[in-house]
């Protein structure tokens, strides 16, 4: 009886729901706007004219990095590449053969990157690669005895090997020339290694921690190998031409060093496959003006606590003036540039890398707007994240401040997706090149030119 | 009470509620929402007796109290909104109180209670076929009070008890409209740049009262053998919401919102009531309360069209209901031990020009021996909005009260 009673309630319920309390979605929306909600934010767009840079500078970050993965040698856009190798010995039989030895020869094995090279983007008219390399080979030797020893060059951290690196002071350097050649894929390039170095070697006994350097900085280009956590691993071959034997070691870590070699300090020049940055600083008063005249209102807001929601950005774009003749790279392709901001984080100051959403029409028809070595004569870069940060926080007088880099060699410049992907054939559709072009672009004229914001404000403010 | 939570349930899933005075304060549950006095048309705070329970408007009924009582409320409402022949219904389930009262004898008597007195609840998602994210409204704000109270009899003339209590204000408010952008000011090649951008306005905050850890009811109650009366004195005070406001694409959002406070002074509040018992069991009760607004209430945030304030008038309540009370022999039968309930009020709101006109019928039902009692009340009416951009309201409200009576602390 009592279940019944309460199918009973909950059907008398559901009919009542239904017939007596129907809800409209029509009438809904009729109240709603009687209550003065709208059925969309509006939302208009305002363009901010012959924005001067308040300043901007480049950033090198010139501290050594691993490259267990890629590795390079040598120099492009004025930035030259050393590599370092990190090699541990604990073998009494080798010493013993190396001391008794006066034929013995040593040298590395750098086995090419041959991905990049065979790619149908890099330009094959360009190889075989040639080169009389003049090479400065320097070297730290640590002498040791026991496993002890050995393990504990293995327990010296990555970030401290690598900081020990800025401060490189050798025990012994050595100026070669090599002949390169690197004529197809699967190439090794082998530099011979110099006698002294053999020598010192011999002084030792039974285990030696082994640091050495490569620096090519007169190099005509850069040369792409694969690094020390790869199969094709660079290898140590020491050679006993008499005895008809040979041992082989390889470095259990690679380090990648990269020094500035640009002549120009004031230049502000970005190049490829370095970490480095352009960081461009914009007043905040000429923003703050045109969204008054635009508004009518008072910019910064200072009324309550002043974080300004009575509208906010839901889009960005700056756009720059481009000359493509004040750049220089590898393999000819777009490079796509990489933009961030600086945003407010817990009252303190963080960069942001910005989302970048797709204006599909115009890459259709133009391809994207944010990149150099491409047809047209701007850059177009989308700083929605940080210009909603600066309007909503201006009040305490702020700059708008903003982060360039060169990313990826773009493939297709006109796919809208805009990532790799594949597509409905089940083929992976590769719309970046996987390997940075070592190139290099002087922004000095673009930044002196007026550049554009173009907003697009949502707004909560009713009908005047 | 495996299947009253079933039934309550399936009733919170299709339920609705009042969508006046949203953006003040919200719909008031009045005398503290219980199920019993809603059964009587909101009647009968001057009627004594250890089944009544605590009344939020009379804290000192609870003097003549020999009883423990424990009593929780549950109210589903559901709503039409009207207009020009338009309507639609929008839902809420809430608990508007829960009540606890003891006696101790030559001590007085003492009480606790939770009440939900304001609350705006709406949640509703709405296609405007202008692009393709919906609108979405939703409202979430509670003024909640926990209030104590003491009340004793008179030393000499027995039959008057006085009593106070302290209404400690807390709770919080959350609005947020999300809607999708409104192109039409666009060229069609801007467009793109706000496709399936969703942004809500959204204010949250927290409340209180201003200056004051509470604000302080006092009532003078008489019990006769047929009549009763009370009286009750509600001291004047300020809410005061404190919110933080923010036009955001997501939660996620990282910009700093603006802070801001509204103040809403909320006036004194006196009330009356009478009750008289004839025939033994059967009560025919008056109740009158009234609280005279005389400033209008900041709204929590006048985005887009919104109006920035709620003009408000007299509040007033008035109530007329009659009760036949249940046996309290458990051996007699048991529609006799059921308590019956009717009545009707007229109510004008703290928002300007909305009076609601209601009806009600109740009963408590003895669940066992021991004093138990479930309260039901169904609550049927209209709310008129006159003038401005209120809509009129037909509603029908379902209460639940869970009322347990015990001896507790008591010796015989």
């Amino acid at each position: 009886m009592k279940k019944i009673f309460a199918a009973y309630l909950l059907l008398l319920t559901l009919v009542l729901s239904a017939c007596i309390f129907d809800s409209d979605e029509t009438v809904m929306a009729g109240w709603l706007s009687d209550q003065g909600i709208p059925g969309g934010y509006s939302v208009q767009t305002l363009s901010v004219e012959n924005l001067t840079p308040l300043s901007s500078e480049v950033f090198l970050d010139s501290a050594p990095s691993l490259a267990n993965d890629r590795a390079v040698l040598g120099k492009a856009a004025n930035i030259s590449h050393d590599l370092v190798f990190d090699i541990a010995f604990y073998d009494s039989v080798f010493f013993a053969d190396l001391k008794k030895s006066d034929s013995a020869t040593a040298y590395m094995a750098l086995y090419v990157l041959s991905p990049f090279y065979s790619s149908k983007s890099y330009p094959s008219d360009s190889l075989p690669l040639k080169e009389d390399l003049t090479l400065n080979i320097s070297w730290k030797l640590d002498k040791g005895a026991s496993k002890s020893f050995v393990d504990s060059i293995g327990d010296i951290s990555d970030s401290l090997w690598l900081s020990s690196l800025s401060k490189w002071k050798a025990d012994s350097s050595v100026d070669t020339t090599v002949s390169i050649s690197v004529s197809a894929k699967d190439s090794v390039m082998k530099i011979s290694l110099p006698s002294a170095l053999l020598t010192a070697m011999k002084e030792l006994s039974r285990a030696c921690h082994l640091q050495l350097r490569l620096s090519a900085p007169e190099a005509a280009r850069t040369y792409r190998f694969y690094g020390a956590g790869t199969s094709l691993y660079p290898k140590l071959w020491v050679s006993f031409p008499k005895e008809k034997s040979y041992s082989e070691y390889d470095p259990f870590r690679m380090a990648h060093i990269v020094s500035n070699k640009e002549s120009c300090s004031d230049c502000l020049v970005l190049h490829g496959g370095v970490y480095d940055s352009l960081v461009v600083e914009y007043e905040g008063a000429p923003i703050m003006k045109a969204l008054s005249d635009f508004y009518g209102d008072e910019f910064p807001y200072m009324a309550d606590d002043g974080d300004d929601v009575r509208q906010t950005v839901v889009l960005a774009q700056m756009t720059f003036a481009r000359d493509d003749s004040q750049g220089t790279s590898e393999l000819g392709l777009p490079i796509q540039v990489v933009v961030g901001s600086y945003t407010d984080s817990a009252g303190k100051s963080v960069r942001q890398m910005e989302a970048y959403k797709l204006n599909k029409s115009l890459i259709a028809s133009k391809g994207h707007p944010n990149m150099v070595f491409y047809e047209g004569d701007s850059l177009t870069l989308q700083v929605t994240y940080g210009l909603r940060d600066f309007i909503n926080r201006a009040r305490d007088g702020r700059t708008f401040k903003m982060m360039m880099r060169l990313g990826y060699p773009v493939l297709q410049p006109k796919d809208s997706s805009y990532s790799d992907h594949v597509t409905s054939k089940k083929d992976t559709s590769y719309v970046f090149f996987s390997h940075f072009d070592h190139a290099r672009y002087d922004f000095s004229s673009a930044m002196k030119q007026p550049s554009t914001l173009k907003l697009w404000l949502a707004n909560k403010r009713g009908d005047k | 009470m495996k299947k009253i939570i079933l039934v309550l349930f399936a009733l919170a899933v299709c339920s609705f509620a009042s969508v006046i005075g949203l953006d003040a304060l919200g719909e008031e549950q009045v005398a503290g929402g219980m199920a019993s006095t809603a059964g009587r048309g909101y009647a009968g705070g001057a009627k004594t007796g250890d089944a009544e329970g605590l009344s939020v408007l009379n804290p000192a009924r609870n003097a003549f109290d020999t009883k423990v009582v424990f009593n929780v409320n549950f109210l589903i409402e559901m709503v039409s909104l009207e207009n020009h022949g338009d309507n639609f219904g929008v839902n809420n389930i809430t608990m508007p109180s829960f009540n606890l009262s003891f006696p101790m004898g030559g001590f007085g008597a003492m009480g606790l209670s939770l009440w939900q007195s304001y609350a705006s609840n709406l949640n509703e998602e709405v296609s405007n076929g202008k692009n393709s994210l919906e609108t979405t409204i939703e409202y979430q704000s509670s003024v909640y009070e926990i209030v104590p109270s003491y009340t004793f009899r008179l030393p000499v003339i027995r039959n008057f008890s006085v009593g106070a209590s302290a209404h400690v204000v807390m709770g919080n408010s959350m609005r947020k409209i999300s809607m999708g952008p409104n192109t039409e000011g666009l060229s069609s090649e801007d467009t793109w740049a706000v496709s399936n951008a969703e942004i809500s306005d959204y204010v949250d905050g927290t409340w209180e009262i201003k200056n004051h850890p509470a604000y302080y009811t006092a009532a003078l109650q008489y019990r006769g053998h047929q009549s009763s009366f009370y009286f009750s004195y509600t001291t004047p005070h300020t809410l005061l919401n404190e919110l933080d406001y923010n036009f955001r694409m997501s939660e996620l959002d990282t910009l700093a919102p603006t802070k801001r406070s509204r103040e809403i002074d909320v006036p004194a509040m006196l009330a009356a009531g009478m009750n008289f018992r004839f025939m033994k069991r059967n009560n025919v009760m008056f109740d009158i309360a009234a609280r005279g607004w005389d400033k209008d209430i900041e709204n929590i945030g006048g985005s887009f069209n919104m109006e920035s304030v709620t003009e408000t008038q007299k509040d007033m309540l008035l109530a007329l209901g009659f009760q036949r009370d249940g046996s309290p022999m458990f051996y007699d039968p048991y529609l006799d031990r059921v308590t019956y309930r009717l009545g009707g009020w007229y109510k004008t709101w703290y928002v300007k020009d909305v009076y609601e006109l209601g009806g009600s019928l109740g009963a408590g039902f003895p669940l066992g021996r021991k004093g138990t009692t479930l309260d039901l009340s169904f609550q049927g009416g209209k709310r008129f909005a006159d003038s401005g951009r209120g809509w009129d309201e037909i509603f029908l409200g379902f209460r639940i009260g869970l009322m347990g009576v015990g001896n507790w602390g008591q010796t015989r």
